[in-house]
């Protein structure tokens, strides 16, 4: 289970968007696999701790929802008065070499979370339609049909953030 | 307006269909503009996420807390196979390699993966001992075939079992025959497998007093070995712990598949 670890991790990063919450579902993920709460069925440990990663992050979710009182993320962001820094131009050097991927994660991220998901498993984890239908709890047709529309919206969103910002002359 | 064939082709580029369907695809793609334009963007937004995606990996802090939580968990049954404790049973090797440095967890971990089965050293020698001596006599096999309707009716009679028997050439493990062998004072039937430059000898046994440790080595040789029913398996080969996991997997659903029927 542990080899799985960076995979667990990398997943719950993109499913709670921040590394603390992501530390924590590992965690409770890790140790309801261990208590065998859910149980393994064929072989696949890879996606059978993802699967457990996903659904303990599904009830975190609801947990938190119940809460009424407790503001989103987002409107926290909102509330928060400009930083300082957010201003300051970067370093040069640190800014190039980070831009793509800024770029792509800041995409990525705005994509609702069934497309941010399969795209994922699909890209980053290198797994089957089978393997990510099992993960996901949909059928294959789903995946392959949430699939074609994740890639065609990033796509567009990147050709959109192309045309938008105007580039530095390489 | 969308190419009815466009999931198809996304298919075909994600490695998901046979050979059969894609050369149909591949024909297809040379009449349609617009499927070529697709598996271009398919490509390319591929390379992009890959390329910039950042592979960031697990914190040590975290690694270390959860082998600590685990270590304070109580141990589950060890009965249950095909269980999570098995899970990581099977997953010993790694596992241990990864709890490395954190002595106290390391040792509850390993102390109670020793107790949970008693690994016979003299069964794990003497199924090593005779996969190499095939390998060094040439004889890997009794019977040449890569139908499973062939391999599988030659032990009748041959041996005192009847494994599982499939060819995962797809899947990178060709089957190359059978033979028969002497293990555990018993008639075993071996299954043989090519993968790559690697061959990988599975023998098959009925469970007897002996068990043999999940995963084991002996002399640089890997042992995977599980059981099914009342039939105990094992592979050796010199090829990597993953790929010997992976054809274990595979013939653990062909296992139950069998038993199904």
């Amino acid at each position: 289970m542990l080899p799985y670890l960076d995979a667990a991790y990398r997943f719950a990063r993109w499913l709670t968007r921040s590394s603390p919450d992501a530390d924590d579902l590992v965690q409770e993920s890790f140790l309801r696999a261990f208590r065998g709460f859910d149980g393994l069925r064929g072989g696949d440990v890879k996606a059978w701790l993802l699967t457990i990663v996903r659904n303990c992050h599904a009830s975190t979710l609801r947990q938190q929802q119940r809460r009424a009182t407790v503001p989103l993320p987002e409107e926290l962001e909102e509330a928060a008065p400009e930083g300082v820094v957010a201003t300051v131009p970067e370093p040069e050097s640190a800014s190039l070499a980070a831009e793509g991927e800024r770029t792509l994660a800041r995409l990525l991220a705005r994509l609702p979370q069934e497309h941010r998901e399969v795209l994922m498993l699909r890209e980053i984890e290198d797994m089957s339609y089978r393997e990510i239908a099992a993960v996901t709890g949909v059928a294959i047709g789903t995946v392959m049909s949430r699939l074609a529309r994740a890639r065609a919206a990033l796509r567009a969103r990147y050709l959109e953030s192309d045309a938008g910002e105007p580039r530095a002359v390489r | 307006m969308q190419c009815a064939d466009s999931l198809r082709v996304q298919a075909y580029f994600d490695g998901e269909v046979d050979a059969v369907s894609a050369l149909d695809i591949e024909r297809h793609i040379e009449h349609c503009a617009e499927c070529r334009a697709l598996l271009l963007d398919l490509e390319r937004t591929r390379e992009q996420i890959r390329g910039e995606f950042d592979y960031g990996r697990a914190p040590a802090a975290l690694r270390a807390r959860i082998t600590r939580a685990l270590a304070r968990e109580p141990q589950p049954a060890a009965s249950r196979r095909g269980s999570a404790a098995s899970a990581l049973w099977r997953m010993r090797p790694f596992w241990a390699g990864a709890v490395g440095g954190v002595g106290t967890a390391l040792a509850a971990v390993l102390a109670f993966l020793l107790v949970s089965a008693v690994p016979s050293a003299a069964l794990r020698d003497e199924v090593t001992d005779a996969h190499v001596r095939a390998l060094m006599s040439g004889h890997l096999t009794d019977v040449v075939s890569t139908d499973q309707h062939t391999v599988k009716p030659w032990f009748a009679g041959r041996a005192d079992v009847s494994p599982a028997v499939a060819d995962f050439a797809a899947q990178g493990y060709v089957l190359i025959g059978g033979r028969a062998d002497y293990i555990d004072r018993q008639r075993a039937a071996v299954l043989v497998y090519r993968h790559g430059a690697h061959i990988v000898d599975v023998f098959a046994w009925a469970a007897g007093g002996h068990a043999l440790a999940a995963a084991t080595t002996r002399t640089g040789y890997h042992l995977v070995s599980w059981r099914v029913g009342d039939l105990e398996y094992c592979a050796v080969s010199d090829a990597g712990w993953e790929e010997l996991a992976a054809l274990e997997r595979l013939l653990r659903e062909r296992a139950t598949l069998d038993t199904a029927h």
